[in-house]
């Protein structure tokens, strides 16, 4: 059994279909081996999805210049209802992951502070403000955008359903950053100044990434 | 000075500290200061009224307080990796001594130099690092670029 990198997307109450791009396999006539396209693919790139999209659900975006792309729509090598029992079977492939816990590390993108982290359990992080949190206390982050284990990752679009992720970190220390020199001179100007900056620092430790036994 | 000209270390943590339960990591805190002069005035009023709060609410750091003649009062704070770190409080008030003490606690011993990065991970890769033959399928002959069937 071939262990290849499947993708899966999270779908956030809206069923759209797009159509991924099945490589070259299928081209070649390999009829055993079969990969769904592993990298995240964005929506604008599927005209047929925007189309999809504002036929069968209510909101819609507005067609501007930039709502699709100027090169023509692609057109999938794989009839639809192949295509659909693919996905199918890659989503009912990770709900049995799921379900039985087998994944090892899992590791989580997390926007915090304003950046994204890629983040593991027991690894350290360091942010430029202080957080209302005392050292010691324990804190979940609310934003997932992606979950990934060895051999499937989950996308979130944008954001992960909290009942599906679970990311929690501890405050380790609360301190102050070197002292950082802000000087500026202009040479025959008669102009300088300058000025030490401290900023304040937290640490945090991540302490777990916990999936529910149950997608969606 | 530039970061360049100053020592600079890698984010860590003090054995591990946080992964199983978090540990404060000062140890110990001698106040010194003197019993007549102006500077230790602040300083005075923090061991009538806030010391003893303090010692409480920590029960795992240790308090001295030692009365010495002397022009400076300060703070020396000892940490568990064993850094001391000194703390002039010359003319400060009550409040800004409890603050001062209150940034120690919360800092672990390690040097307030430059962080080159602000992570650490002692497993950067799950999936397996990226290497050009990752997901790259084996090919016999000249890659040509793929026309449409």
């Amino acid at each position: 059994m071939v262990n290849h990198r499947k993708t899966e997307e999270e779908e956030l109450g809206m069923r759209s279909k797009f159509k991924s791009p099945v490589k070259m396999a299928v081209s070649r006539g390999l009829m055993s081996v079969w990969r769904t396209h592993c990298g995240v693919f964005p929506r604008y790139l599927f005209p047929a999805a925007v189309r999809a999209q504002s036929s069968t659900s209510g909101n819609t975006l507005p067609h501007t210049s930039l709502s699709r792309p100027p090169w023509e729509g692609q057109v999938s090598l794989v009839p639809a209802e192949v295509e659909r029992s693919r996905h199918a079977a890659v989503v009912r492939a990770v709900q049995q992951r799921l379900q039985r816990q087998d994944f090892g590390r899992l590791f989580a993108v997390v926007h915090f502070a304003g950046r994204q982290w890629k983040v593991t359990d027991e690894d350290l992080i360091l942010i430029e403000n202080h957080i209302e949190a005392e050292c010691g206390e324990r804190i979940r982050m609310e934003k997932v955008l992606l979950v990934g284990a060895g051999d499937f990752s989950l996308v979130g679009r944008p954001l992960l359903g909290k009942d599906l992720v679970r990311v929690e970190a501890t405050v380790i220390e609360k301190t102050e950053s070197w002292p950082k020199v802000l000087m500026r001179f202009w040479k025959r100007h008669r102009f300088q100044y300058k000025k030490i900056i401290v900023q304040p620092q937290t640490v945090l430790r991540i302490n777990s990434i916990e999936l529910s036994p149950r997608l969606s | 000075m530039t970061s360049r000209g100053t020592p600079s270390r890698f984010l860590r943590s003090v054995l591990q500290n946080g992964v199983g339960r978090y540990v404060c990591q000062l140890k110990r805190v001698s106040i010194v200061f003197s019993k007549k002069g102006q500077s230790s005035l602040g300083m005075r009023d923090f061991i009538e009224e806030g010391v003893v709060d303090f010692a409480k609410n920590n029960p795992g750091i240790v308090v001295y307080v030692s009365p010495q003649p002397c022009n400076v009062p300060k703070i020396v704070a000892e940490y568990l990796s064993g850094n001391t770190k000194t703390e002039p409080v010359t003319n400060k008030t009550s409040q800004q001594i409890l603050e001062v003490l209150t940034k120690l606690t919360n800092q672990s011993g390690l040097d307030i130099v430059r962080l080159r990065k602000p992570f650490h991970t002692d497993s950067p890769s799950i999936q397996g690092q990226w290497h050009p033959f990752t997901n790259r399928p084996p090919s016999i002959g000249p890659i040509r670029p793929q026309s449409a069937e």
